[in-house]
């Protein structure tokens, strides 16, 4: 992605997961995490989606569907593989029907299922990169362009 | 004149019996195991393959329909008078002469086309097709499913799974015992411990070793941590399904407390990896106490939210009925089937719950309402559980309990246990410590076929409302 943002869209993908990867994901809307609070929200289409969010190894089957998801969001963009499986290290990868996750995630939130903790912060680290950093001085008014 | 097989099989279930599982092996030979409730004794017989061919059981016995397809899918057998053959895992992308537990197990090169498959649809004036999926516009689970529709009631749904299938029972061919659990445990999140119970089951008796109550009383402790988990997940998702936003919220916020109380007591917010053959993860009873106090805090006022909400309560009433002769015929299990009058619970055929006394609880309508009424009882009756398993618990700290177990046992055994989406089992064949087959057979993979005939009838708009009342898990029945 080369714009810099400050939120970030996500749609998601079941690509063979066992389900935890999503339950997780589902706390982070629930109220102890609150992820639109940092800007950051599940939407339900790809047209209003700035990411692609993909769980499980990637099952064949899934495979084409998962391609015009990502095709159907608009560019600039970027790929988020949550958890192991995505990531290509779960316990699924030597399955004959896995593609071995998402080999080009632009992020990557470890973990069998990530914690909503932890993964709000990776997502939140990556937001802050685009701008320096979690130390990179506030955006004043005059910023908006 | 029926086969000794058809025979068989028939016979059981006008017994009142329960399949356990029906699958085969790659030597040409199929197995079905029948579980008696009246005594918990299995009975089972095996079938040879003849010419790649055996007897259909579907037209006596619906609710194998999927299991023979699978059969047919996987490893190239024919049920020969099966009256739905279609594909059900197999997708065009499959080779024709791929079968990944017939021959190779070496993921094949995947045919350049489209993995759809022919959807049963109906035709007629004024009937819209609607397909949903594979992927969602919320945080689901891949599925697709073809509606037909007469305005805005579903005439039929035709439910086309399998988009979650990786080869788990393929992967488990050969791999040896220390392997398995990190691959079983994960078939499901919702239902890990049960899947991790019944292979460290499965490992025990064909070691002959029987777990002493030390161990016993951990492992119920995890299931019903983990009923509590799960059934707690379904009751928020319930309220959301018809925009009941404050108590879907409000439930996120009593399971996060309690997935929080998991990983303090056991290490992990799902209680991945926490049972093992010989071996189950402990904690001390007051410990499990003081979390379990807080549940209750926070349960009780959230219960007297949703049960006070006439609007909610009328929303779920007459919604997705299920009939106890539906629910019979197509095998269903768990509270899907507890819902609707059966009052099969396999804890009452585990020897390990009978201290706890476990009484199934039932429904009688068969509708959304009744489903969810049925978790909440059956969640305040995993929190007994869990307070009078307590005080037996070893204080704190707890003691590890694990046992050695010999390294390499052979054998064939089918083992089950309640899990909370109802009666899961595993059909395990060891040979000298390494897997030679095994199959996951879970409860939601018979409940499917169910909730396809549930929504017959009901507005289209109120599937998600079914769907969550059911709250069928993908991954277990994908596998
Ligand atoms: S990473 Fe773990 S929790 Fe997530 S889908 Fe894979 S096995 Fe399940």
């Amino acid at each position: 992605m080369v714009k810099a943002v400050r939120s970030l869209t996500i749609r998601h993908v079941d690509a063979g997961s066992c389900n935890g990867c999503e339950q997780e994901l589902t706390a982070l809307t629930g109220p102890d995490y609150d992820l639109q609070r940092y800007g950051l929200d599940i939407v339900a289409s790809p047209r209003h989606a700035d990411a692609l969010l993909v769980t499980g190894p990637v099952t064949d089957t899934m495979f084409l569907p998962m391609l015009r998801v990502w095709e159907a969001i608009p560019a600039p963009k970027v790929a988020i593989a949550f958890g192991d499986c995505a990531a290509g290290c779960g316990a699924f990868q030597h399955c004959y029907a896995s593609h071995q996750g998402l080999a080009a995630a632009d992020i990557v939130v470890r973990g069998c299922p990530p914690e909503p903790g932890e993964a709000l912060e990776v997502l939140r680290r990556w937001l802050a990169s685009l701008h320096g950093g979690w130390n990179a001085p506030p955006r004043s008014a005059g910023d908006a362009k | 004149m029926p086969t000794a097989w058809v025979h068989f099989n028939a016979q059981r279930k006008a017994a009142g019996q329960e399949l356990l599982a029906l699958t085969a092996d790659r030597s040409g030979t199929l197995r079905a195991t029948w579980l008696d409730p009246s005594d918990g004794r299995q009975t089972w017989m095996d079938w040879g393959v003849s010419g790649g061919r055996f007897p259909s059981l579907s037209v006596v016995l619906p609710e194998v329909a999927w299991d023979e397809r699978e059969i047919h899918d996987l490893f190239g057998y024919l049920p020969e008078g099966h009256p739905d053959l279609r594909p059900l895992v197999r997708t065009p992308r499959w080779p024709t002469t791929f079968l990944p537990l017939g021959g190779s197990r070496r993921p094949p090169l995947w045919r350049e086309v489209e993995p759809d498959l022919p959807a049963l649809q109906v035709q007629g004036e004024g009937v819209t097709i609607m397909k949903v999926g594979p992927t969602h516009a919320g945080i689901i689970e891949s599925g697709h499913f073809v509606f037909s529709l007469i305005g805005e009631n579903i005439l039929h749904l035709d439910v086309h799974l399998f988009q979650n299938h990786r080869g788990l029972e393929t992967l488990l061919e050969g791999e040896t015992l220390d392997a398995v659990p990190r691959v079983v445990g994960r078939t499901c999140a919702a239902d890990t411990v049960s899947h991790q119970t019944n292979w460290a089951l499965a490992v025990e008796h064909l070691s002959d070793f029987t777990a002493p109550p030390a161990l016993t009383r951990q492992r119920v402790v995890l299931l019903e941590a983990e009923r509590v988990l799960s059934h707690l997940n379904d009751l928020a998702q319930i309220p959301a399904g018809v925009g009941f936003q404050v108590a879907h919220q409000r439930a996120l916020s009593i399971k996060e407390y309690w997935q929080r109380c998991l990983k303090a007591l056991f290490g992990h917010r799902f209680l991945f990896d926490t049972v093992r053959p010989g071996w189950a993860k402990a904690t001390s009873g007051e410990a499990l106490v003081e979390a379990v106090r807080g549940l209750r805090q926070r349960f009780g006022p959230w219960r007297r939210l949703v049960e006070g909400h006439v609007g909610f309560q009328d929303r779920m009433r007459g919604v997705g009925v299920t009939s106890l002769s539906q629910v019979i015929r197509l095998g269903a299990q768990g509270v899907a089937a507890r819902a609707a009058g059966k009052p099969f619970d396999a804890r009452q055929m585990l020897p390990w719950y009978g201290e706890f006394e476990v009484k199934p609880v039932t429904g009688v309508e068969g509708d959304v309402k009744a489903r969810f009424m049925v978790r909440l009882e059956e969640l305040e009756e995993s929190l007994r559980i869990l307070e009078a398993a307590a005080p037996r618990l070893p204080a704190s700290p707890p003691r590890p309990a694990y046992f050695a177990l010999p390294p390499d046992p052979s054998g064939r055994v089918v083992t089950f246990t309640e899990s909370p989406h109802g009666l899961n089992v595993h059909d395990v064949t060891l040979e000298s410590g390494r897997v030679v087959r095994y199959h996951i057979r879970a409860a939601t993979f018979r409940n499917w076929p169910l909730l396809a005939q549930a929504v017959g009838g009901n507005a289209v708009a109120d599937f998600p409302l079914i769907n969550k009342s059911f709250e069928l898990c993908y991954s277990c029945t994908d596998r």
